[in-house]
C-alpha cells in the first residue's frame, strides 16, 4: 500500500486512527469498526428522499452516520430496523 | 514464445469471440437478444477452463466454464468434431433453465484442442410461466425443460430427434429454433477461426499461447492486489418476495494477494424462484469483478485463482435441488453481483491509487416483465421489456453516474427502442424517460434510472397479460458509498381505468399521476393489462457518492432545470434553494447550516 491511508474516501486513516477526511475528528482505531463513534440516524425509507423512495412499506430504513464533529455524511445504509451494521476496516499493518 | 507472436494471437482470441457475437447476433431474431444482449460468447481451454471471456452478461464466464467441464466428464471419451452439446440445468452448472448453453468442441488435426461456449435467454423453455422466469414455479421441474447435458449437434448434423424433443415443450417453437440455430452458428464461426489460427501457427503454438495469457493474468491479477489496502469490507442485499424479506450478506476480505467472498449468514433457501446455485453465485461475485479490478487483464482463468468464494450450502446463494431458480438471474445472482459491487467499490476508496475506479452500485435491480399474448398481427408474442437493461450508472468518486446507463455485469445492455416493441406487441406507450430524483443523491449524483407506461393498443383480445418477477420495490437495492444514498427503489404500478371514462381516450400523460384511474401496486405473478388500463413502471437509479449537501449547487440547478432532480429534494436533500431559476447562494447557505445542525441534534443521535 501506497500513499495516505484511508478507509473510504469519507474516512482517512492519520496515525492509526480513523479520522473524517472534512475535519479530521478523530472516529476511533483505523483497525476497529469506525460507525461506532459516529453520530447514527435511522430515517425511514419513505421520508430519506422524496416520494421516489417512499415504497408504501414500513421498516426499511436509510442509516445516516455523521461526522460528529462538522456533521459531514461519512456512510449510509438501507436496512430493516434491528439488522447489524455494516462494518468496513482495515487490517493492522504487517 | 516471442512476445509479438504472443500478441498477435492474444489479440486473434479478443477479435474471434468479437466475431461470433456478431454471428449469433445476425442470426438470432428476438429483441431480447438482439436489442437487450442478453448474451454471450467465450473460449475455453482443452480441460473447459476459461480462456478468453467475453462480452454479454459477465455472470456467465464461470458457469459456461463449468459448463465444458461437465461436458467433458458426461461425455469423457465420446467427443468428437463437429459436434455441438446442450446444457441448461441449474444444478450442473448454467444459472437458469432459460439461458441455454451450447458447448462446442474445437479439434484440430483430430484433437481437442479448446471449446466455444455461448448462450441466449430463448424465447420460451416450457416453463409453468412464458418467457423463462416463472415467479409461479414452486420448484425446478416447473421450470421447464432441463438438461445436464445432451448433444444436439452430432459430427456437425443437427439431431433433429432431439431438437424436436426441446421445441415440443417449447411455446413459439419457430422462434427458439432461431435462437439454438443462432448459437450453433456462433459456435461454427469460433471454431473456424480457432482451426484456422491453429494452422496458420501451430496448435502446440497456439496452447503454449493460452497458458501464458492465463499465467500473465494471474500473475497482473495478484500484483493489483498486492497494491490494494489489506481489509474487510460488508454489504447487505435485500430481495422482497410477495411481503416475504431476504437477504444477502456478503463479507469481502482481501489478503496480500487473494480475496475470499464470505456469503455466511445469507438467507435460507426462498420458496421463491430467486435463489441461486453456487456456480450462478461464483458467476454473480465475478461479474463486477472482471470489469471493476481487471478492466485492462484479459477474463480468463489466471483472474479465477486468487479468488474463493464461501456460500452456506440451502442458502438463497447456494439453494439445493429441487428449489426453485427460474429468477435467479434478476434475484440472488443480482444480489450478489450488487453486494461484490459494493465491497469491491468500498476497497478501491480505500485505495489512493485507485479510488477514482471506485463506483457505487449501478442499476441493481432487474424487473423482468415479460409479456405475452395475441398480437396486433394475428399471431402470438413473448418479449422481455428491454428495459430492464437499460440501467442506471452508480456515481464516481469524481463523476455523476450515468443517466440509464446501463450496469456492470454487461458492457453492451441496451434497450429496444418504443417503436420497436410497438410493432412486436399491441401496446403504445404513454411515454418513457429519465425519472426525476431515481438518481443516488451524492456530491456525485447516482445516474438516473427511468420510468414508462403502456397502455393496450389495437389488441385482438382487448390487450395483453405480462409475467412480472419484480423485487426491489421494497428496498433500494442500488447502495451508495461514502454517505451517497442508494438509487431510488423500482416502482410496478396497475392504473385501473375509471369506470366512467369508456369514451376517454388515453392521453399522453405527464408521468404517473396524470394517468386516469386508481393505482395498485404489483410485483409478482402474472397480470392483465387490458382495455384503458396501465401499466406503469419505475426502475431504480444508480447509487450515489459523498455527502449530497458537498455536491456543487449550480450542478443541482442544472439537474432541477434538466427534470434530474425535483425542487423538493434539492431543497430537502441537496440544501440548494432556488429563486427563478437561479441558484439563490445566501439562502442555501443557511439550508445547509440547518441541515447540519439538525444531523448533529442530540434527538438524531443514538
Amino acid at each position: 500500500m501506497s500513499g495516505r491511508d484511508r478507509i473510504s474516501a469519507s474516512v482517512a486513516v492519520t496515525d492509526g486512527q480513523a479520522v473524517c477526511t472534512a475535519c479530521g475528528q478523530v472516529l476511533g482505531s483505523a483497525t476497529e469498526p469506525w460507525k461506532a463513534h459516529a453520530h447514527r440516524r435511522e430515517i425511514p425509507l419513505a421520508q430519506a428522499g422524496g416520494p421516489a423512495y417512499d415504497t408504501g412499506h414500513e421498516g426499511v430504513v436509510l442509516r445516516h452516520f455523521y461526522c460528529p464533529g462538522c456533521a459531514a455524511l461519512l456512510d449510509t445504509e438501507t436496512a430493516m430496523a434491528g439488522d447489524p451494521v455494516l462494518d468496513d476496516i482495515l487490517a493492522p499493518r504487517a | 514464445m516471442d512476445p509479438m507472436t504472443f500478441s498477435i494471437i492474444r489479440h486473434r482470441l479478443f477479435r474471434i469471440v468479437d466475431e461470433a457475437v456478431m454471428t449469433l447476433k445476425h442470426v438470432s431474431g428476438s429483441a431480447i437478444t438482439n436489442e437487450g444482449h442478453d448474451l454471450m460468447v467465450s473460449l475455453y481451454r482443452a480441460d473447459g477452463t476459461l480462456l478468453m471471456g467475453g462480452v454479454g452478461f459477465l455472470h456467465h464466464l464461470t458457469s459456461a466454464a463449468e459448463a465444458c467441464k461437465s461436458i467433458i466428464r458426461r461425455f469423457e471419451g465420446d467427443i468428437h468434431e463437429g459436434d455441438i452439446f446442450l446444457l441448461n440445468d441449474p444444478y450442473t452448472a448454467a444459472l437458469h433453465t432459460s439461458d441455454i448453453y451450447l458447448v462446442s468442441p474445437i479439434h484440430h488435426e483430430g484433437r481437442l484442442v479448446a471449446w466455444s461456449a455461448c448462450f441466449v435467454h430463448v424465447y420460451d423453455i416450457g416453463a409453468v410461466n412464458p418467457g423463462g422466469f416463472a415467479p409461479q414455479a414452486p420448484d425446478i421441474y416447473t421450470e421447464g425443460f432441463s438438461s445436464p447435458g445432451i448433444r444436439l449437434v452430432a459430427g456437425g448434423e443437427m439431431r433433429q430427434d432431439v431438437l424436436d424433443t426441446i421445441l415440443n415443450m417449447v411455446r413459439s417453437p419457430e422462434m427458439v429454433t432461431l435462437d439454438l440455430r443462432s448459437m450453433i452458428a456462433c459456435n461454427n464461426v469460433a471454431r473456424d477461426r480457432m482451426q484456422s489460427l491453429m494452422t496458420k501457427y501451430g496448435a502446440n503454438e497456439v496452447d503454449g499461447a493460452c497458458a501464458e495469457l492465463v499465467t500473465q493474468s494471474e500473475e497482473l491479477f495478484r500484483a493489483r492486489l498486492r497494491e490494494l489496502p489489506d481489509g474487510q469490507w460488508q454489504s447487505r442485499q435485500y430481495l422482497d418476495v410477495n411481503g416475504v424479506t431476504a437477504r444477502v450478506n456478503l463479507t469481502m476480505t482481501k489478503r496480500d494477494d487473494r480475496l475470499i467472498f464470505d456469503f455466511s449468514g445469507s438467507d435460507p433457501q426462498s420458496p421463491y424462484s430467486i435463489n441461486c446455485t453456487k456456480w450462478a453465485s461464483l458467476g454473480g461475485l465475478f461479474a463486477p469483478l472482471f470489469p471493476l479490478l481487471c478492466y485492462d487483464i484479459t477474463w480468463n482463468e489466471g483472474v479465477l485463482r486468487p479468488v474463493e468464494m464461501i456460500a452456506p450450502e440451502g442458502s438463497i446463494v447456494n439453494c439445493t435441488r429441487p428449489a426453485p431458480v427460474s429468477v435467479a438471474t434478476v434475484g440472488a445472482i443480482q444480489s450478489v453481483n450488487n453486494a461484490a459491487c459494493s465491497t469491491i467499490g468500498k476497497m478501491l476508496g480505500a485505495s489512493d491509487k485507485y479510488r477514482n475506479q471506485s463506483t457505487a452500485v449501478w442499476h441493481a435491480n432487474h424487473f423482468a416483465i415479460f409479456k405475452f399474448g395475441r398480437n396486433q398481427k394475428g399471431g402470438h408474442s413473448i418479449g422481455i421489456l428491454t428495459e430492464t437493461f437499460a440501467g442506471a450508472g452508480g456515481a464516481r468518486s469524481f463523476a455523476d453516474g450515468v443517466e440509464i446507463g446501463g450496469e456492470i455485469p454487461n458492457p453492451i445492455s441496451r434497450m429496444a427502442n418504443v417503436e420497436t416493441v410497438e410493432a412486436a406487441f399491441p401496446v403504445r406507450y404513454l411515454f418513457r424517460r429519465r425519472a426525476p430524483d431515481s438518481g443516488g443523491p451524492g456530491e456525485y449524483r447516482g445516474g438516473t434510472g427511468g420510468e414508462l407506461a403502456l397502455v393496450p393498443h389495437k389488441a385482438p383480445d382487448g390487450g395483453i397479460n405480462y409475467v412480472i418477477s419484480g423485487k426491489g420495490s421494497r428496498h433500494p437495492m442500488s447502495e451508495g458509498l461514502a454517505g451517497g444514498y442508494p438509487g431510488a427503489p423500482n416502482s410496478y404500478v396497475w392504473v385501473k381505468a375509471p369506470e366512467d371514462g369508456a369514451n376517454a381516450p388515453v392521453t399522453a400523460a405527464d408521468g404517473l399521476g396524470a394517468i386516469p384511474g386508481t393505482q395498485e401496486r404489483v410485483s409478482w405473478g402474472v397480470f392483465p393489462l387490458m382495455g384503458r388500463d396501465a401499466l406503469y413502471v419505475r426502475w431504480n437509479g444508480g447509487g450515489g457518492h459523498g455527502d449530497p449537501i458537498a455536491r456543487d449547487p449550480e450542478a443541482v440547478r442544472r439537474d432541477v432545470a434538466a427534470g434530474l432532480v425535483t425542487t423538493q429534494s434539492a431543497g430537502d436533500i441537496y440544501g440548494v434553494a432556488l429563486r427563478d431559476g437561479a441558484v439563490d447562494e445566501i439562502e442555501t447557505l443557511a439550508r445547509r447550516k440547518g441541515i447540519r445542525s439538525a444531523r448533529l441534534a442530540p434527538e438524531a443521535a443514538e
